[in-house]
């Protein structure tokens, strides 16, 4: 039952995910004057580009044609370990704090070996600033849940999420706050949204994330694209599940599953849309200033370990 | 005998109120020697009226005078006078009386006598910092870059200073709550009869003591006094060196009673001989490479307060008399040099010691009272401070502080070489050049009166200190140094 | 006053008083500082207000509309127009980069628990477990003042480290003696008046309110 609801959950995820980007792309698009593209152009994207013939350049080894295929299944597998219909988990599969960082990590460096792969500059500046990007952002996405976890006792997230349901006035404890607002950032900084990258870039030097996979095509991108917008899709989940975890289905039965369904699917919507409205009003920083950015983020996070210490 | 202590601390804020609102009358260029007599007669009083019955108390046990107090109220009136005095300028000096500056240095005044009668050591602390606000524009008042730079590091180190000094009283006071009886009496706290704990009163009071040593200038605190002492106006450096040195001392003096009281000599001791002895260091390290005299004059109170500390961590009655006599003829002497110095600048129109040369042949009327100023302040008989430096080091000897006090002869030395050299490259020699321009008159540069006293109360000391001998043997007491 | 609502006041009341230190480090703006200085006011009378409802000591309640005027209102205020008056607003190159500053406020929150362990052991409670982060917010009061280059900068530092005591002082003992409260208040008024005042005449000597420009004194 639990395979099923996991099963369930990946499907739907992977379903929504372009619906999401479009949305969060149609709602940038209007609030900055333009008509836009449409909700379903994702989906029109990567279907064609999963049809697509794949060229891939000399010499370049089997990195372009495995990596893209690590980070969708790094990013499916972090669909089906984080809590987002349901809080059960599988016996076997544990949905440690720990194996969810490694995994993401996983996408993370395939997506960084890929940009290596091709040997252009352009690929090998990508990685480098991917990669430095995610040195400073794993601290903080440990020490922030391991800030809520606190109380709880166990860094299960499930078990994380399913206190914070039972227990409604700690979300709002300073504890509570600081360490969400440390992953927000810490979500903007893993899937390159502004102000840590512009994921509409053009222009090379700019590029974080686009960087890395200037040299794929066809169903290589396909997968590419589909697999980040499907790390931010789950990783919006689970910060819009910390934050407000109500409608999560922590019983088994039919009608909580669907309510715990329907409800992160709203959640998370509505979450991109707000990343997507936010995005308009900020001004992307320069690459000297994010490490500012995310080592205010880390002591955002440490200091709500402190403050948990205070009301422990 | 309550009235006393009223007297000595509204008459200065009334005398500064006065100064404000009438700040070109010429009254006011006398109103801080005014003020610093009425000090004196207080101090004087008290002692009198401690001496027959004991200490006085007022104001519902928040300001009380015991014998320490007396003694160091009269002190502080003994050096301000000269200060204030020696720093007098008659009528046809040619500069108009500044009402503002005699009003801060009335304050200065009150805040030094606040501090030093009061019994609540939260009242003391608003003092000493007070102590900063009335001078910081007394250390700035000459105007210009440097001395804006020497005011900006006095203010603010003197305030972090002073903030953590709070911090330790506050833990203190938590200590005293925590034990079931909240108070931040002196005369409470020295007792021994409220048990702390241990942990927390020993934080505290390291915290308060390392507070008060910045304003004490004890190393490593010591790096706004240089700037500050070399900047501000002769009197003022004279006040800053005698008297607010000489309080923040007496706070730490306080501080070593509650906490050898409560926690046993062990800590204070430790303190108190790494900061005399770096002060010491710091002193002997850098005097010989001044170039300004007045700085050098500083770091000479810097390696006196070195001094003081050691004293103080030694302990017992000889060196605890020698510390408070030290205080005495440190300040007369240190107040009467700071004042013939700006006497010299006013004159030869440069503060650096190579510029200055053969001043007892060419202006006597500056050389003698600079070269016998000198001479008590290296510690040479007969003057008095020959006496009380042997009876620190004695005296520590004594109590077991054999190597700290063998180091600090050694420094004692470096430090004497190098005032004595640049002494002599001032004041000795034949006149080289041109004579010098016609001296100005008497009347210009001031008094030589309370130079004179001073000097002469500092070479009397050593041998005629039976008249202060019960006074000090009843301080000493109250600093427990029988035990 | 239900020990639980206690629990959460003081905590949402120190961790505004951290945060806000946090964020003057990191930002390099200076009226975004003196801003956060408002904040932190406003959090100190509010602790202040909890613990003299807690304990029902109710001559606090006066003392924390005083810690508002004076911390929340007047300094600020005093502070914005140095700003004005000096043209300072930004605080271009200090001597730490935000990012190391940050790293070492983490490492000072540290320091600050372990130091304060003595004092939280002697009288276990809400109140005296949220002792660190008043001697936290003093060291990086120190931190500002130690890494900042303007004099503005300076004088914000002065005020942080003084916020942090006024905290300890509430939380170890519920404050000191009022007369000594109100003696260290009006001190430290002054002494921000004082330094106001310092600031402006070096504008005016040095043309600019840069720390570094005050290096003629040494031996």
């Amino acid at each position: 039952m639990t395979l099923l609801i996991l099963v369930v959950q990946a499907i739907a995820m992977v379903a929504l995910t372009p619906v999401l980007i479009g949305a969060m792309r149609q709602v940038r698009s209007r609030l900055e004057g333009r008509v836009g593209a449409g909700v379903l152009q994702p989906w029109r994207d990567v279907r064609k580009l999963l049809r697509k013939e794949t060229l891939r350049a000399e010499g370049t080894g089997g990195i372009l044609a495995a990596a893209p295929l690590v980070l969708m299944a790094s990013s499916v597998l972090l669909c089906v370990l984080v809590p987002l219909v349901s809080t059960r988990t599988l016996p076997l599969v544990p949905d440690d704090l720990f194996v969810v960082v490694s995994v993401l990590l996983i996408g993370t460096v395939a997506l960084a070996l890929l940009g290596l792969g091709a040997g252009t500059a352009f690929g090998g500046m990508g990685s480098s600033r991917h990669m430095t990007i995610a040195a400073l952002v794993e601290p903080t996405v440990l020490v922030a849940v391991y800030a809520l976890s606190i109380p709880v006792g166990t860094s299960a997230l499930s078990s994380i999420v399913q206190a914070r349901v039972k227990d409604p006035a700690g979300l709002i404890s300073p504890v509570s706050l600081l360490a969400i607002v440390a992953l927000v950032l810490v979500v903007l900084a893993e899937t390159g949204r502004l102000p840590v990258d512009n994921p509409s870039t053009h222009l090379e030097l700019t590029m974080i994330h686009e960087a890395m996979t200037l040299e794929s095509s066809g169903r290589d991108l396909g997968w590419l694209e589909l697999g980040s917008w499907l790390r931010l899709t789950a990783l919006l989940g689970l910060v819009v599940n910390l934050a407000v975890p109500w409608g999560v289905a922590i019983h088994l039965n039919a009608g909580s599953v669907l309510l715990g369904l329907v409800a992160i699917v709203l959640k998370v919507v509505a979450a991109g849309l707000l990343v997507a409205a936010g995005e308009v009003f900020t001004a992307k920083l320069r690459l000297f200033r994010v490490p500012e950015l995310l080592a205010g983020s880390f002591v955002l996070a440490f200091l709500a370990v402190t403050a948990s210490y205070l009301v422990a | 005998m309550a009235a006393l202590i009223w007297i000595s601390l509204a008459l200065p804020m009334l005398v500064a109120a006065a100064a404000l609102w009438r700040p070109r009358a010429e009254w006011t260029r006398y109103s801080q020697t005014g003020t610093a007599v009425i000090e004196l007669v207080c101090g004087v009083g008290l002692v009198l009226a401690v001496r027959s019955g004991g200490p006085v108390v007022t104001a519902g046990g928040l300001l009380r005078v015991d014998a320490l107090s007396a003694y160091l109220l009269t002190v502080v009136g003994a050096v301000a006078v000269t200060a204030t005095w020696g720093g007098l300028r008659p009528r046809s000096a040619g500069r108009p009386p500044n009402g503002r500056y005699s009003a801060l240095i009335c304050l200065f005044l009150a805040a030094m006598c606040l501090a030093l009668l009061a019994d609540n050591l939260g009242i003391l602390w608003v003092a000493i910092e007070g102590t900063t606000i009335a001078t910081a524009f007394l250390v700035g008042s000459r105007g210009g870059r440097r001395a804006l730079e020497a005011a900006w590091k006095y203010v603010v180190l003197g305030s972090v200073g002073v903030a953590i000094a709070f911090l330790g009283l506050v833990l203190l006071y938590a200590a005293t709550e925590a034990a079931g009886h909240p108070t931040l009496s002196w005369l409470a706290l020295s007792d021994g009869s409220i048990t702390l704990d241990p942990g927390l009163a020993r934080t505290a009071l390291a915290l308060a003591v390392l507070g008060f040593a910045t304003k004490a200038g004890l190393a490593p605190m010591h790096s706004w006094l240089p700037d500050a002492h070399s900047q501000a106006p002769a009197p003022v450096s004279g006040l800053m060196s005698g008297v607010l040195l000489s309080v923040a001392f007496y706070a730490i003096l306080r501080m070593r009673t509650i906490s050898d009281a409560l926690l046993g000599p062990g800590l204070m001791r430790g303190l108190l001989l790494a900061g005399g002895l770096l002060s010491l260091a710091v002193a002997a390290a850098l005097i010989l490479r001044q170039r300004d005299y007045k700085r050098m004059l500083a770091y000479s109170s810097i390696e006196h307060m070195g001094l003081l500390a050691l004293g103080a961590a030694a302990g017992g009655p000889l060196a605890l008399a020698a510390v408070l006599l030290h205080i005495l003829g440190h300040g007369l002497t240190k107040a009467s040099m700071f004042v013939v110095a700006g006497r010299v600048l006013s004159v030869e129109g440069s503060s650096k010691i190579a510029d200055v040369h053969s001043l007892l042949a060419r202006r006597p009327r500056l050389g003698v009272p600079f070269l016998a100023g000198m001479v008590a302040l290296l510690g040479l008989p007969p003057f008095g401070l020959f006496f009380t430096e042997l009876g620190i080091i004695v005296g520590g000897w004594q109590r077991g502080l054999g190597w700290p006090m063998g180091v600090a002869l050694v420094l004692l030395l470096v430090v004497f070489a190098g005032l004595a050299q640049h002494t002599a490259s001032m004041t000795l020699g034949e006149e080289l050049e041109a004579p010098a321009g016609p001296a100005p008159a008497k009347s210009v540069q001031g008094s030589n009166v309370p130079i004179a006293l001073a000097l002469a109360i500092t070479a009397v000391l050593g041998f005629a200190a039976w008249p202060l001998a019960h006074l000090l043997a009843d301080a000493v007491a109250v600093l427990g140094g029988a035990r | 006053m239900p020990e639980a609502l206690f629990s959460e006041l003081l905590a949402a009341t120190t961790g505004l008083l951290l945060l806000s230190a946090t964020l003057q480090v990191w930002r390099r703006s200076l009226t975004a500082s003196i801003r956060l200085l408002a904040v932190q006011g406003v959090a100190l009378a509010g602790l202040v207000a909890a613990i003299g409802l807690h304990d029902h000591e109710l001559e606090l309640l006066p003392v924390a509309l005083l810690v508002l005027v004076l911390k929340a209102a007047t300094m600020p205020w005093v502070l914005s127009r140095v700003s004005r008056a000096t043209g300072a607003t930004r605080e271009e190159t200090p001597r730490m980069n935000p990012t190391s500053a940050l790293m070492v406020v983490a490492l000072l929150t540290t320091l600050a628990y372990v130091v304060s362990q003595p004092v939280v052991a002697v009288n276990p409670g809400p109140a005296s477990r949220a002792v660190p982060i008043g001697v936290a917010l003093a060291l990086i009061g120190f931190l500002v003042l130690l890494t900042r280059r303007r004099a503005l900068s300076q004088l914000i530092g002065f005020v942080v480290l003084d916020n942090g005591i006024a905290a300890v002082a509430f939380l170890t003992a519920g404050g000191v003696p009022l007369v000594v409260e109100l003696g260290a208040s009006l001190d430290v008024l002054l002494i921000v008046l004082i330094l106001r005042v310092l600031t402006s005449r070096m504008q005016l000597a040095f043309g600019d309110t840069d720390l570094d420009d005050l290096t003629e004194l040494r031996d």
